[in-house]
């Protein structure tokens, strides 16, 4: 008997989304417009993440070392900056590849060059360089260096430019995550209220069958279970339609977000192919959830009688 | 047997739908209730089938006392009495056999039994030319039949009409009595709500008037008096 009853909810959930074709188009139609913003928003929030991981991959701290220091006392002051807290990488440059770097870097400032030939030898320190695992670690990292005083190799090591650099991003990354935050919670607000609204019309449309339902003796759940059923099938066709539309729409995003943000780093692609199951299935259970609250609420307002 | 015992229905601010109404109604007989617009008619109907409840008093139908029925039980209350309306309250999306098949569906009837039963009750209304046809595609008159088939499909003890030929012309409003007197026939008490003095005056059945909610005349084979 249960059996018989779930195959009849699901025929009249199938019966009524064919046979109301149009509603259900709009409903749906509704569904992946929000959907695509809420996408939208995770590559607004990606971009803006790897922005800010591209910012800090290219901060490093230096600290130069004398030109004569002795290779085991670099080793040793190297061992000891990788112990710090909050330290993910130090790489020592030698005299030859700063010198290298430098000449690299001002390939085309001719005063420069003349300069350093007219020095006669390679003026450049060898410096180690220290990369820190995020933003928020350097300020741990520059207190740690600056209590390094006791190594006789490190020549000069000063960071006050990169602690005010610092502070600066520190800022405008917290802003820019509070302001998505902010943005994410409008978006997906507006997002509910659309596809929250867009149901209850949908079932408006069905409030005389509702009544007609209610004449001929069924029970309040025979009469909601077909739309919550539907409300279900509504969010599976919209994830379904908004996977098949996201990812040709990404795919033609990328090369430009890649040349936009100078780096090769950003794989939006695979971003979102590393995270299907996380976003386009919450995405289901969101707008299922949402669908079967406005379901209900709909429904159970015309089946008090 | 129904009986409504000193029912009073009060709806704020200051109106008395039903007030102090009292009838008896025997089991298989044929009933016409007439009164002018808001005279009560509909409310009576509101309470029989569990839509509205009754502020004072009691309503028995058999030994089921659904004065304060619960609405778990409305479903159940409306298996055991069919209601014709005058806007027929067909579902647009279903044929003819899928609406009368959807109240058998509702109270879990098993597919073989439906295929049974709905084209036999189609055909006793005079629709079995018609079963796949949606209710936008027949005539009014066949609209109601649909309507009354729907009904008889749970043998209810009680068919109740509420204007069932308001939006019929004279012909099938006719037809439509006929086979509201053929029903009776089987056994199935008809309570008929209506204007229609012809119809009333042609049936020579009991007769009862209701007035600002009381009931002002019970005739045996009575007219509208009206």
């Amino acid at each position: 008997m249960i059996l018989l009853s779930i195959a009849r909810v699901l025929k009249f959930a199938l019966q009524d989304f064919g046979r109301n074709f149009w509603v259900s188009l709009v409903t749906v139609t509704i569904l992946v417009l929000s959907l695509f913003s809420v996408n939208f928003l995770v590559v607004v929030d990606y971009i803006s993440q790897q922005a800010i991981k591209s910012v800090e991959e290219k901060i490093d701290l230096s600290l130069y070392l004398n030109a004569d220091a002795a290779e085991e006392d670099i080793s040793a002051l190297k061992r000891e900056l990788e112990s710090i807290a909050g330290v993910v990488e130090v790489s020592y440059v030698s005299k030859a590849q700063a010198l290298e770097s430098f000449q690299s870097k001002n390939r085309d400032n001719q005063s420069l060059q003349e300069a350093l030939r007219e020095v006669g030898k390679n003026p450049l320190n060898p410096s180690l360089v220290v990369q820190a695992k995020e933003l928020a670690d350097y300020e741990t990292v520059i207190n740690s260096l600056d209590k390094l005083s006791k190594h006789a190799v490190i020549e000069s090591k000063n960071f006050d430019d990169h602690r005010n650099l610092l502070q600066s991003m520190n800022t405008i990354t917290a802003r820019t995550r509070q302001i998505m935050l902010l943005v994410s919670f409008i978006f997906i607000a507006v997002t509910v209220l659309v596809v929250f609204n867009a149901v209850r019309i949908a079932i408006y449309t069905h409030r005389k069958e509702i009544g007609v339902m209610k004449l001929v003796g069924a029970s309040n759940w025979f009469i909601r279970a077909p739309f919550l059923a539907e409300a279900i099938l509504y969010s599976f066709l919209g994830v379904i339609a908004v996977t098949a539309i996201f990812y040709p729409f990404i795919h033609l995003l990328q090369p430009y977000l890649g040349s936009f943000l100078n780096t090769a780093s950003v794989d939006l692609v695979g971003y979102f192919n590393g995270h299907f199951i996380i976003i386009f299935g919450v995405e289901f259970l969101g707008a299922s959830l949402i669908n079967i609250i406005a379901s209900s609420i709909a429904v159970g307002k015309y089946v008090k009688v | 047997m129904i009986l409504f015992e000193n029912v009073t229905k009060f709806y704020p601010p200051n109106t008395n739908a039903l007030d102090n109404f009292s009838l008896e109604i025997k089991p298989g007989e044929f009933l016409s209730v007439v009164g002018q617009s808001g005279t009560g008619k509909t409310t009576m109907v509101k309470l029989l089938i569990g839509e509205e409840k009754a502020t004072k008093g009691k309503i028995l139908v058999g030994d089921w006392d659904i004065t304060n029925v619960r609405p778990r039980e409305i479903p159940y209350l409306r298996r055991q009495i069919g209601v014709i309306f005058q806007d027929f309250k067909l579902l647009p999306a279903k044929t003819l056999f899928e609406n009368v098949a959807f109240a058998m569906q509702v109270c879990g009837h098993i597919p073989s039994k439906i295929n049974l039963v709905v084209p036999q009750v189609l055909k006793l209304v005079g629709l079995e030319k018609k079963i796949w046809r949606y209710p936008n595609e027949v005539s009014g008159g066949e609209q109601q039949r649909a309507v009354i088939a729907r009904a008889l499909v749970h043998h209810p003890k009680i068919l109740l009409a509420d204007e069932p030929t308001g939006n019929l012309d004279s012909i099938n409003a006719a037809d439509i009595i006929n086979l509201l007197e053929k029903i009776n026939k089987f056994g199935t008490t008809v309570i008929l709500v209506t204007h229609n003095k012809e119809i009333v005056n042609s049936l020579r059945r009991r007769v009862v008037t209701i007035d600002a909610g009381r009931v002002i005349s019970d005739q045996k084979i009575g007219k509208y008096i009206l």
